[in-house]
């Protein structure tokens, strides 16, 4: 039973980084209405952004991790103003817009792969032990509570900005009827633009945050997307917290999935988990 | 002279692909990315049932096509529910789900380490050995598919399907059962891309669960639309732009260790800029 500790540990920490992901694609989802693919594709950038600043260029990593964090939000701002944008000032239906952002996802990670080698690469210094620390007989690492931390302080932060700036009250508005927000004043593709740029930003931190606890490949950002993907129509899409909590439910029912099943039906389960809801209560938990 | 017989059979296999799945994107306008799921089962079935157990090549692919369209039936009796965007994540995750099968079954497919030794077929004593008497079967087996998908074209069953595509609600007014239709067309998409599999694995005489991803099946949706949704000879068309370009770009001067990133970063591109600027495809009579 000592491995109860553990299994609650790694499923925080799992819903915390699937929260991460997910608060930034149910942002940009609540405002544009389609599945943005590439979302995945900017965590991949930014986790490599780091790498390249701090591992090859030798900045600091307080110096590298802000700059990746920036590279990722640049990223998806200019996926937005390239391809996404012009394709809803046309009025194209999602399914353009998601093959699209398929597209986009497949291009950018190859341009990764091509520019970085596919290889499995680490964002920590190789060679010095981490420190892990022990909580009722489950261990955590050092990494690991600090991507909790910042995941917590993330959440409130964002949180904050959409409930008591107008910036959020903007987002929620242009979420609710696009058209009548224009109507009202609000520079929709200037807002648009800016949630792309938060929610990339996002992306990319929960990246790095993952580069550091397990490592980087050019290939992490689909199964990372999807489980973002997963947590927010669980938790009822569009609606930021349900996100959050679609998160967490999805890393505690994975991670004792595998108590039972084997570890590598993970993403299977996942996937279960995605269909079942998709079939008795597509609108998630929380409706919006 | 051998490397164009190459090519002309990776054009012939991937033709069978870019067919079947014309038949659910293109005629019914269900966005499925679930192809490369059915192309690996066709193919490791065969595979399986060669290596291991000695059958010849045309029991087992009939037997690869048959386990295709079972394992097709069940998942497209739930993939069929849902509408849109839905479809296209939920098939998503049937891919990612099948591929875990393939990775993680060791004990049927090997894992990773994939099925060598794949005998090639032999035909009432005459063996396909050679590159060149391969084509010859695999353009049989493209005319037969092509032929076929062109009779469902102009059957009935596929006018059904267009208007299942223009308005799903105004043909279920009409007492046309969406479901069935659905679900049939899915089952004879994933039977051909079984087909393909069968061919695959025969062909290359080695299968791993790699060529089976997520992204197989987006290159498999790029070929469709490039050549043109609902359009056969576009299918055809469109997989032979995808398999020589990226071999074109080989003599331009790219290294090969990054042949499958540039082929990646290839059809990438080029679903974005057919989103963007030619969502018809090249001979395509609709678009998404």
């Amino acid at each position: 039973m000592e491995i109860i500790p553990q299994l609650i540990i790694n499923s925080v920490i799992a819903g915390a980084i699937y929260a991460l992901i997910a608060l930034g694609f149910n942002l940009v989802f609540s405002t544009v209405k389609f599945f943005d693919i590439s979302y995945g594709a900017v965590a991949v950038v930014g986790s490599y952004a780091v790498f390249y600043f701090f591992k090859m260029l030798g900045f600091p990593l307080y110096v590298a991790v802000p700059l990746g964090i920036l590279v990722a939000a640049v990223v998806g701002v200019l996926f937005y103003i390239f391809i996404y944008s012009p394709l809803r000032r046309r009025k194209a239906s999602n399914t353009v817009l998601l093959v699209a952002s398929l597209g986009a996802f497949t291009a950018m990670q190859a341009l990764v792969a091509i520019l970085f080698s596919s290889q499995f690469q680490t964002l920590s210094d190789a060679g010095s032990p981490t420190k892990v620390f022990l909580v009722f007989s489950g261990a955590i690492t050092a990494t690991q509570v600090v991507i909790l931390g910042t995941a917590f302080v993330v959440m409130l932060a964002l949180a904050a900005i959409l409930k008591f700036t107008l910036f959020g009250k903007a987002v929620k508005a242009v979420g609710d009827d696009e058209e009548v927000s224009k109507i009202v004043g609000i520079n929709t593709s200037l807002l648009i633009g800016k949630v792309f740029f938060i929610g990339s930003a996002l992306a990319g931190l929960a990246g790095i945050l993952i580069g550091f606890d397990t490592g980087l490949e050019p290939t992490m950002g689909l199964p990372l997307l999807l489980k973002g993907v997963i947590a927010s129509i669980i938790g009822g899409i569009g609606n930021v917290y349900g996100g959050v909590a679609g998160a967490f439910l999805l890393g505690f029912i994975e991670n004792f999935g595998v108590w039972q099943i084997s570890g590598e039906w993970k993403d299977a389960i996942a996937f279960g988990v995605l269909i079942v809801f998709l079939i008795f209560r597509p609108n998630g938990i929380f409706r919006r | 002279m051998q490397y164009l017989i190459h090519l002309a059979i990776l054009v012939s296999i991937y033709s069978i692909l870019g067919l079947s799945l014309n038949l659910v994107v293109g005629f019914t306008g269900l966005v499925s990315v679930a192809t490369a799921a059915f192309f690996g089962v066709g193919a490791y079935t065969v595979a399986i049932l060669i290596t291991g157990f000695g059958f010849n090549f045309f029991a087992a692919l009939f037997a690869g096509m048959v386990v295709s369209g079972v394992l097709a039936l069940a998942i497209g009796v739930v993939l069929s529910k849902f509408k849109g965007d839905y479809y296209t994540l939920a098939s998503v995750g049937f891919n990612v789900i099948l591929v875990g099968v393939f990775l993680n079954r060791d004990s049927l497919t090997r894992g990773p380490l994939g099925i060598p030794g794949i005998l090639r077929p032999t035909l009432f004593g005459f063996q396909f050995a050679d590159n060149g008497h391969f084509l010859i079967l695999a353009l049989v087996f493209v005319a037969l598919v092509f032929g076929a998908c062109n009779f469902i074209a102009r059957s009935s069953f596929g006018r059904v399907l267009k208007a299942l595509r223009e308005d799903e609600k105004a043909i279920s007014v009409f007492g046309y059962d969406i479901l069935y239709y659905k679900l049939l067309t899915f089952v004879i998409s994933a039977v051909f891309a079984g087909l393909a599999g069968a061919l695959y694995a025969v062909y290359i005489t080695f299968i791993d669960p790699s060529t089976f991803t997520v992204f197989e099946s987006i290159y498999i949706l790029a070929i469709v639309i490039l050549g043109g949704l609902a359009s056969n000879r576009g299918a055809v068309l469109g997989a032979a732009v995808l398999v020589l370009l990226p071999e074109f770009l080989r003599f331009v001067g790219f290294p090969s260790e990054i042949a499958a990133q540039m082929r990646e970063l290839v059809y990438g591109l080029l679903l974005v800029v057919l989103m963007l600027y030619r969502p018809r495809g090249l001979m395509g009579e609709y678009k998404l």
